[in-house]
């Protein structure tokens, strides 16, 4: 629906960070192997294949999440999106994929919808996407079976909702950190980084 | 009548004729001959014509009657045809009546005969559907039967197999027993040397008994004579011990008096280090009021000193001092002196501040004058433009007023012809539209000029009175030197304070940037400001799921690890002979091995195989023997091995059966029977002389269903 539209409003871009955050979850997934590469099916999105769960646990998971957020970026009161990847055998948390969420707080007033293009857009977020599954190549390798688990920063005074507690922001000790691209809809800026264990054997 | 008639003309004829051939004689007459001739030619034309017509009128006449003859002739002809044609008509009728009635019966046949034509017709149909599905059905059951047949080949073959395997296991079972006695025969003699053995055994465990008896004894009396040597050892040391104790009684008696010793002089000690105490505090205090003194002394100098310089005051100044009351008069006299210098400084001051105040605002003034000059010089020039505009505009005005008129006075020539009057009306409104249009734009321009100009003016304005200031900033600083220094001295110190806050603020970047660059790392790595942000997660999220499994499986492994523990510690207790019983009360679910599971998988398929085997078997000989009493008319059972029991389709009763019993050699032999006792010149016939049993049974089978059809 936005793409027959010129410019993008921010539910427009709502949905657009949302499903850039769906998709993108599914491929760090499927990349780092945390689920079986034969639970994941191939679709085509943002002129690319992607692949996307099967399982309806995880996919219950992801859509209560997704929709979570969706509803916080609508308030402007999210700042941070982040991925850990936890080995279940020593508890230690080996990777954290971060996305910094920047919202333009000037279109929750203003409801005009701004210039900015689909496709542009679109863009971006594939070149956001083919880097992440290219750093897979220096990342270490997860080894022991993992665990993933998503963390959302909001603003303090932020009403926590029913099925969700406060936790810790699982920071990695001796890590090392890469800053990956971003993308901007002219509303909602995403900026992505990765962090990991740092190995010993090197 | 008729010939009357013709005769008449006959004669008429002959005598005209006659007549005629006359006056052929007498031609040589003369003239009046001719005329005579002419009237007689003539007469006799006429008397020709009158016969021509008389013949001709007896002639119709002839032909009427004729016809009214044949008229007659011809109704009475037609009465009879038309009677003959009635009655015809009547047959006709009759037959006609009959043939209808025919035709109806006909058509009544013919309308059944289309029915039973289309009844026969379906039949047909449903004859021939019944005989192709027959058909079929026979295809069926042949192919059916050949598959039968194929398979009962397949299972002779397997019986053959089958019954090949039977030998062979038979042979190995013959070898097997023969080993087996054998083995019989070792385990015979090895129980007779087993029973010696344990003969031998029980003997060697009775000395076993008795040796392990004295060993006992020996370990008994060994720890018997340890414990003696122990006591000697012990005896040995209590005596040494005895020979030590005069000594130790000795020293008992001088450490006593040494204790008693010691505690005096824990007394005097303790007494002393209160002596010691008191001195020392004696100490601190005699060196604090040291100290008190030698300050005390030393204020005794100052003072001292301070009396001379005070009494020596009076020399110093020159004046009358002797006592404080003069110094202090003195001192009055001073500050009385002080007080009137002060006010003489501040009305000093205030006048220069004044006169100071005053320049200031003379320069204001100067300046605001200066400034009102420039803006009155600009309001001039300005008018001055604005009045050479208005000129302008004017000119223009008044040359397009010219132009208009000019125009107008045309169309008002030209105005004569009406069909021009609506166009240029037409054409003068858009001109004005025009001139409106082009005075608006005309005016704007002349707003925005004059507002870049008024902006120009108050730029000019402002430049000019920063020149001014900066004019009198200069005139100021070539002004008194004293002031000059001080603001030099200012500056400089001004410039030095810069320098620093120049250091300090590039330091301070330098200290920023790190800062940034750590706080950039921090937010990398994932970190954040409580006091503005929170983190939340699901409760329910994969990693805690994960845990949870992963603990719960944790759990089942070590509790499966205690029970297996305890069944081998069991086991490890309990020896072989109670494995069983300990394996089953130990209740181990251990999961069968692959190969188990393989060969259980194969077991059931091989049983379904089986299964279903036998039921095509079954079926296949079902239908094989539905088929044969059907073909061959007779049912052929087995009651006893090697008996085949014969029964047809045409008996008359139950019982009607043959028994064929196969022999030894192979092959067939009728049973005496009942029933066979009534066939005994069939039985004769093609056994006994034939000897051919598929001719003796074809035999019974035609004598019965002869017997059938006749009763």
């Amino acid at each position: 629906m936005t793409s027959t539209l010129k410019g993008i409003t921010l539910k427009g871009s709502v949905e657009v960070v949302a499903d850039f955050f769906s998709f993108g979850i599914n491929s760090i997934l499927y990349q780092r192997g945390i689920y079986p590469p034969e639970s994941f099916t191939r679709v085509s999105q943002y002129d690319m294949n992607l692949q996307v769960t099967d399982d309806p646990k995880l996919k219950d998971y992801l859509n209560s999440v997704v929709s979570q957020l969706k509803a916080w970026l609508l308030d402007c009161t999210v700042q941070k999106l982040v991925l850990v990847i936890t080995c279940l055998e020593t508890n230690e948390v080996l990777e954290r994929w971060q996305f910094d969420i920047e919202c333009d707080k000037s279109a929750k007033e203003c409801s005009a919808p701004r210039e900015k293009s689909i496709k542009a857009i679109q863009n971006d977020i594939r070149s956001v996407l083919r880097q992440i599954t290219a750093t897979v190549t220096f990342l270490p390798l997860l080894e022991t079976p993992c665990g993933f688990n998503l963390l959302v920063y909001t603003d303090k005074d932020l009403e926590i909702p029913e099925k969700w507690e406060e936790s810790s922001p699982h920071i990695i000790s001796q890590s090392e950190e890469v800053r990956l691209r971003s993308f901007t809809t002219s509303i909602h800026k995403v900026t992505s980084m990765v962090a990991y264990k740092k190995t010993d054997s090197l | 009548m008729d010939s009357e008639e013709n005769t008449t003309v006959f004669s008429t004829l002959k005598s005209f004729n006659s007549f005629i051939g006359c006056p052929a004689t007498s031609s040589s007459t003369s003239g009046s001959t001719l005329q005579s001739q002419y009237k007689r030619n003539m007469d006799w034309l006429e008397a020709a014509e009158k016969v021509q017509s008389y013949s001709r009128y007896l002639q119709l006449d002839q032909e009427k009657k004729q016809m009214e003859l044949s008229h007659k002739r011809v109704r009475v002809e037609l009465e009879k045809s038309a009677n003959d044609s009635a009655c015809n008509l009547k047959l006709l009728e009759g037959k006609n009546s009959d043939m209808s009635a025919r035709t109806k019966k006909l058509e009544e046949r013919e309308k059944e005969a289309l029915r039973n034509l289309s009844e026969r017709v379906e039949a047909n149909r449903e004859l021939s559907k019944n005989l192709e599905s027959l058909g079929k059905k026979v295809e069926e059951r042949d192919a059916r039967l050949s598959a039968s047949n194929q398979t009962i080949i397949c299972l002779k073959d397997e019986i053959r197999d089958l019954k090949q395997k039977l030998q062979n296991q038979d042979s190995i079972l013959s070898n097997k027993k023969l080993e087996k006695q054998e083995v019989q025969e070792q385990l015979d003699l090895q129980r007779r040397k087993y029973q010696e053995m344990s003969q031998l055994c029980q003997s060697l465990q009775a000395a076993q008994s008795t040796c392990s008896e004295h060993v006992m004894k020996i370990k008994e009396l060994e720890r018997r004579l340890a414990l003696q040597e122990q006591d000697a050892a012990i005896v040995r040391t209590i005596k040494s011990e005895a020979t030590r104790v005069p000594d130790l009684e000795k020293e008992v008696k001088r450490l006593r008096g040494e204790n008693l010793f010691l505690r005096d002089n824990r007394e005097n000690c303790s007494l002393l280090k209160e002596e010691v105490e008191g001195l020392k505090r004696k100490l601190e205090r005699t060196a604090k009021a040291k100290e008190d003194l030698v300050n005390m002394e030393l204020e005794k100098e100052r003072l001292t000193e301070k009396i001379r310089a005070w009494e020596n005051l009076g020399q110093s100044t020159g004046l009358n001092i002797r006592k404080p009351e003069d110094l202090s008069r003195e001192v009055i006299q001073i500050q009385q002196r002080e007080i009137t210098l002060q006010e003489e400084n501040y009305t000093l001051n205030s006048r220069l501040r004044n006169m100071e105040r005053s320049l200031s605002e003379l320069r204001a003034q100067m300046s605001q004058q200066h400034g009102k000059t420039l803006e009155e010089q600009k309001k001039r020039e300005g008018q001055s433009v604005l009045l050479d505009r208005l000129q302008r505009r004017f000119l223009l005005l008044t040359k397009e007023r010219d132009g208009m008129r000019a125009i107008l006075e045309s169309y008002d020539s030209e105005l004569a012809p009406a069909e021009h009057s609506p166009q240029l009306s037409r054409r003068l409104k858009e001109a004005e539209e025009m001139l409106l249009k082009t005075q608006a734009l005309n005016t704007e321009m002349e707003a925005q000029l004059t507002k870049v100009q008024d902006e120009t003016g108050t730029l000019k304005m402002q430049l000019q009175t920063l020149e001014f200031e900066l004019e009198s900033l200069r005139k100021q600083q070539a002004a008194p030197d004293d002031v000059c220094s001080v603001s030099k001295e200012e500056v400089n110190m001004l410039r030095q304070k810069i320098e620093d806050l120049e250091a300090e603020r590039q330091r301070l970047e330098r200290e920023k940037e790190i800062l940034e660059m750590r706080l950039e790392r921090h937010n990398l790595q994932g970190d954040y400001d409580p006091v503005k942000t929170q983190v939340l997660h699901l409760k329910m999220n994969p990693t805690s799921v994960g845990k949870q499994e992963r603990q719960q499986e944790i759990e089942s492994l070590r509790q499966e690890a205690e029970h297996l523990r305890d069944v081998v510690r069991k086991l490890q207790e309990g020896g072989h002979s109670q494995l069983d019983a300990i394996l089953h009360s130990a209740e181990l679910s251990l999961p069968p091995p692959k190969e188990v599971l393989d060969l259980q998988k194969q077991i059931e398929s091989s049983e379904l195989r089986n299964q279903r085997l036998k039921e095509v078997f079954q079926k296949k000989i079902q239908e094989f023997r539905t088929v044969c009493y059907i073909l061959t008319g007779y049912q052929i059972d087995i009651p006893i091995e090697n008996q085949y029991r014969l029964t047809s389709v045409y008996a008359e009763h139950m019982e009607d059966w043959l028994v064929f019993q196969k022999g030894s050699n192979g092959n067939m032999q009728l049973m005496e029977t009942a029933f066979t006792k009534t066939l005994d010149e069939l039985v004769n016939l093609h056994l006994h002389h034939q000897n051919s049993i598929p001719v003796f049974i074809s035999a019974v089978t035609l004598e019965l269903y002869s017997r059938q059809t006749t009763v």
